[in-house]
């Protein structure tokens, strides 16, 4: 399962990065969306740690629904689908491919949207770095598994996108408004005390949907 | 598995989309060794036949019995396969890693060679033209070097030259024992390659028999 999953990954990066599209689409969107953000303080205004994040996060969580709307087009050009379910692999070892491809993509995004926030958003880290870490990659997480399971279902629609949106949007809420939470308080660096309650929630959220995934993704993705 | 026991066998095996009846009571069985040839007009629920036989579809009824594992399964239809972003050696190295059959680069330009595209090994597949891409399509076929093959119409937009490599590398693999179920349009071309013939009509199996007592210009 493991190799099937690698092998997955490597190929979906191959193909993201090989046709120029890759990621490149959405960390446009993102840089777009923190300047025109930036334009709405007035000149010498700072923003605040919470607005800085919650830009950072609207970003992340644009570039899920395009990073993945591109991984299941890739099945869909000659119906390698098919194929796929035919192959020897576990059909979870494509759920836990993408996802993974997804995740290193968005983490690529994560990079410059984080950059032109510090340049744009006057943002300064204050705290832990390697807390914000910790707390970026648990909130990815869950946003990939999301991701992944969403793709899947908007597999072969021509609605696709649409549907991406409507259903992923809403459920990621609670990891958003977590990470907006901790990575202010992080920001500030003065840690409160329901920031370990947050982190719960997202690692719970990460736990169940991860399930979920692993119990769904074959009946989604066959369209059973 | 033992000598007599067929690699697929079909038992009253029905399928509805909803509530409209694509077939039903289909039964058959499939040898090492055979090719068995399925037919009808249009719309008669010959590629969903397949897709059921390949495990793709769930059946609505009866039984479909498999003596080959997945990995030993190979299928081919209208649509290539191919990831258009990847060159041709690309393309045939992810499918060697997903089956896990540790072929090395030499091998897998061999195989290229054998379907004519040696010289485009390093090529985008999305640059081929149909015919090219089947050839790949057919590459990766016998890369996995299946037991049991599904075709649906494999030689569809197929020029000369690339039939008589799909037809020359379908009879090797039937010689290795391989079983082949293909959906043919071409009946006249194809009827005399088959062992059995299965022929859809209205939803129902009109005929199932030797290929060789099918009567052509009744059924016409």
């Amino acid at each position: 399962m493991i190799r099937s999953t690698l092998t997955i990954a490597g190929k979906d990066l191959r193909l993201a990065f090989a046709g120029g599209q890759g990621p490149v689409q959405a960390i446009l969107l993102g840089l777009l969306l923190v300047f025109l953000f930036s334009l709405s303080a007035a000149p010498g205004d700072l923003f605040s740690s919470q607005q800085g994040m919650a830009i950072f996060w609207l970003c992340s969580s644009f570039a899920v629904v395009l990073i993945f709307s591109l991984l299941f087009r890739f099945e869909e050009e000659n119906d390698t689908a098919t194929a796929l379910i035919l192959s020897p692999a576990p059909i979870q070892s494509l759920w836990l491919g993408k996802t993974l491809a997804g995740a290193i993509l968005l983490g690529l995004c994560q990079i410059f949207f984080f950059l032109a926030a510090v340049v744009f958003l006057s943002l300064d880290v204050q705290g832990s770095p390697a807390l914000l870490l910790l707390m970026i990659v648990s909130v990815d997480v869950g946003l990939c598994v999301l991701g992944g399971l969403m793709g899947a279902m908007g597999h072969g629609q021509g609605a696709k996108d649409t549907l991406l949106t409507i259903i992923l949007f809403p459920l990621q809420v609670p990891l958003l408004l977590g990470g907006i939470r901790i990575g202010t308080e992080v920001l500030y660096g003065a840690l409160a005390v329901d920031v370990a309650q947050w982190f719960g929630l997202i690692l719970a959220f990460d736990a169940v949907f991860s399930g979920a995934a692993l119990f769904l993704f074959s009946h989604v993705f066959r369209g059973e | 598995m033992s000598e007599a026991e067929p690699l697929l066998r079909l038992s009253q095996v029905g399928h509805f989309f909803g509530s409209r009846l694509i077939f039903k009571g289909v039964s058959c069985t499939l040898d090492q060794g055979q090719i068995m040839l399925v037919a009808g007009p249009n719309g008669a629920g010959k590629s969903t036949l397949l897709k059921v036989m390949a495990g793709l579809l769930e059946p609505t009824a009866g039984v479909v019995t498999r003596q080959v594992a997945h990995k030993n399964m190979a299928f081919m239809g209208h649509q290539t396969f191919v990831y258009a972003a990847m060159t041709a050696l690309a393309n045939l190295e992810f499918w060697n890693a997903l089956y896990g059959r540790g072929l090395k680069e030499k091998a897998i330009i061999d195989l290229l060679d054998r379907v004519g595209l040696k010289g485009f090994a390093l090529e985008l597949a999305g640059t081929f033209s149909r015919g090219m891409a089947q050839r790949l399509s057919l590459a990766r076929v016998l890369l996995i070097e299946p037991e049991l093959i599904f075709l649906d119409e494999p030689a569809t937009g197929l020029d000369r030259a690339s039939q008589a490599i799909l037809h020359g590398e379908l009879t090797m693999a039937r010689q290795r024992g391989a079983g082949i179920v293909w959906i043919s349009h071409d009946l006249e071309r194809d009827l005399g390659q088959a062992d059995m013939l299965l022929y859809l009509n209205r939803g129902q199996m009109s005929y199932y028999g030797p290929g060789a007592d099918f009567d052509l210009e009744e059924q016409a």
